[in-house]
């Protein structure tokens, strides 16, 4: 009984606040013309289907995309897949360049969000913030039950990151054990350090987990084997590090929302644009041509 | 490198000024509107109006500030607010409340019997709080609302968790490219913006010391 009531305390609680806050969301909105008008259309376009927008979506995530004109990406700073180059605005890198192409493909313009979190990422795609998770994503089984997810494009695997002058002590998995560890939170990377039962602080993401062995206050990270091909050794920022173990291969792959008809859709493109060679030539550019999976 | 990084600062900042100014704007006078709600003689109202400040001040604005955006989507399958406008919402809710509590105590820190006198006088109920009453409350209000307003400075380094593109944010983004200090560095930005407004209240605080 008494469980019972304060669950409803809490939910009333809940409502209050719910309501409250929609109240003064109003209230913001009206008054807040301030707020950016490009995207102050888009709400009200929506708005006006909200009711049964939801089912619709369901039905054809491809109608919803290219009535609204945009395919949004959501992805984060992860070069060689999505960076900038310094002094441009413009995101490259071969996953952001064939999500340009995917996009002309549908005939939409697209749109980058560098996510602040890389676990929101289906909450995002859920509440349609985003349409689209293209970011060098490791198909887990995590990731498999949250989205539909395409078929694979790439090969990857889990690296240990270590200072170059120490790296022949850890040239085996049963080397690593005892090592103070860093690790993109919630990562692939994660998982298999999970798996081995070794301990590690959680980074926000990749780069911080580099950048911890790099100021030693871990003497070891563990981060995809395609980052580490491009971030780290001699010619970039990071020359006295190296990575040693592969600790499991892995794949990658592109999410869109449960049950969107956009996975058949990016299937069938990303077909097309191997058959005619788009896929390998964007992929040299970048220098992952040994890791993309033939179609 | 010092010019590029302090430019791409600089658009941060511009986030960050736009969301603290558009904050004061309307989470001001609407503190003031909760403040008589608080107050009210309607017990109902009064005690809708303490919880939901007491929900508000009591849980973390970054929480608040998730629900906002991605509340709507995921309990209503309802289309989001653009991140900004969600962050702004967030931002204009939550100070609204602290501002609340601090008129709230300005106002009853005036003396009843000036009120008393006022009806006496034959004043209405406007009139004694804009006559007599407001000038005081503002006066009293100065140095609590400009701790606010300086903690409101660094709060909005919270509009991250939404994508929202703040100054943290631009500094965090070269730790990627292997640079640490930019991160550090914004933190000049927020001293400087900071100690202005320190400057601005303390003359404001000069200005209103003509009456007792």
């Amino acid at each position: 009984m008494m469980k019972r009531s304060s669950k409803l305390w809490a939910l009333l609680l809940a409502l209050a606040m719910v309501l409250s806050l929609a109240a003064c969301g109003g209230n913001g909105s009206s008054d807040g013309k301030d707020a950016p008008p490009a995207d102050s259309g888009t709400p009200a376009d929506t708005g006006a289907s909200s009711e049964g927008s939801d089912q619709e979506a369901a039905d054809s995530d491809l109608a919803y995309v290219q009535g609204k004109g945009t395919l949004i990406v959501g992805m984060t700073d992860f070069a060689p897949m999505d960076y900038k180059d310094s002094g441009s605005d413009e995101w490259i890198g071969f996953d952001a360049d064939m999500a340009k192409a995917f996009a002309e493909s549908l005939g939409v313009k697209v749109e980058f969000l560098e996510l602040a979190d890389w676990d929101a990422k289906s909450m995002e795609l859920d509440t349609k913030a985003i349409d689209v998770v293209w970011n060098g994503m490791t198909l887990t089984d995590d990731v498999k039950a949250l989205m539909s997810t395409s078929e694979p494009y790439c090969l990857n695997g889990q690296v240990v990151v270590v200072p170059a002058a120490k790296a022949d002590q850890y040239q085996t998995v049963e080397s690593l054990s005892g090592l103070a560890f860093a690790v993109e939170n919630g990562s692939a990377g994660a998982e298999q350090l999970d798996a081995l039962g070794i301990s590690y602080t959680a980074m926000q993401n990749q780069a911080a987990a580099v950048m911890e062995v790099a100021s030693g206050a871990s003497e070891a990270a563990v981060i995809d084997l395609l980052m580490a091909g491009a971030m780290i050794g001699e010619g970039t920022s990071y020359p006295d590090l190296t990575y040693t173990v592969q600790l499991n291969d892995e794949e990658y792959g592109v999410g869109f929302r449960k049950g969107s008809d956009l996975t058949n859709a990016f299937n069938a493109f990303w077909k097309e644009a191997y058959a005619a060679g788009t896929v390998m030539e964007v992929a040299t550019t970048y220098g992952v041509q040994e890791s993309v999976i033939e179609q | 490198m010092l010019i590029p990084v302090t430019l791409s600062l600089l658009e941060g900042m511009g986030t960050t000024l736009k969301l603290f100014f558009l904050t004061l704007l309307f989470a001001l006078p609407l503190g003031l509107v909760i403040s008589f709600g608080s107050m009210s003689r309607f017990a109902p109202l009064r005690w809708l109006i303490q919880t939901v400040v007491w929900i508000i001040r009591g849980s973390p604005l970054m929480i608040q500030i998730l629900i906002i955006f991605y509340g709507p989507g995921l309990l209503f399958g309802l289309p989001l607010l653009p991140r900004f406008t969600a962050a702004l919402v967030a931002f204009v809710v939550n100070y609204a409340c602290y501002f609340s509590e601090i008129y709230r105590g300005g106002i009853q820190s005036v003396p009843r019997g000036q009120y008393e006198a006022g009806q006496v006088l034959g004043m209405t109920k406007p009139q004694i709080f804009f006559k007599v009453t407001l000038l005081q409350v503002i006066k009293r209000i100065v140095p609590p609302m400009g701790n606010e307003f300086i903690t409101l400075v660094k709060d909005t380094s919270l509009v991250r968790v939404i994508s929202v593109y703040e100054l943290i944010w631009m500094g965090e983004s070269y730790i990627k490219k292997g640079l640490i200090w930019p991160l550090f560095y914004t933190a000049v930005f927020y001293l400087i913006l900071s100690g202005i407004l320190t400057i601005l209240l303390n003359q404001m605080e000069k200005k209103l010391d003509y009456f007792q």
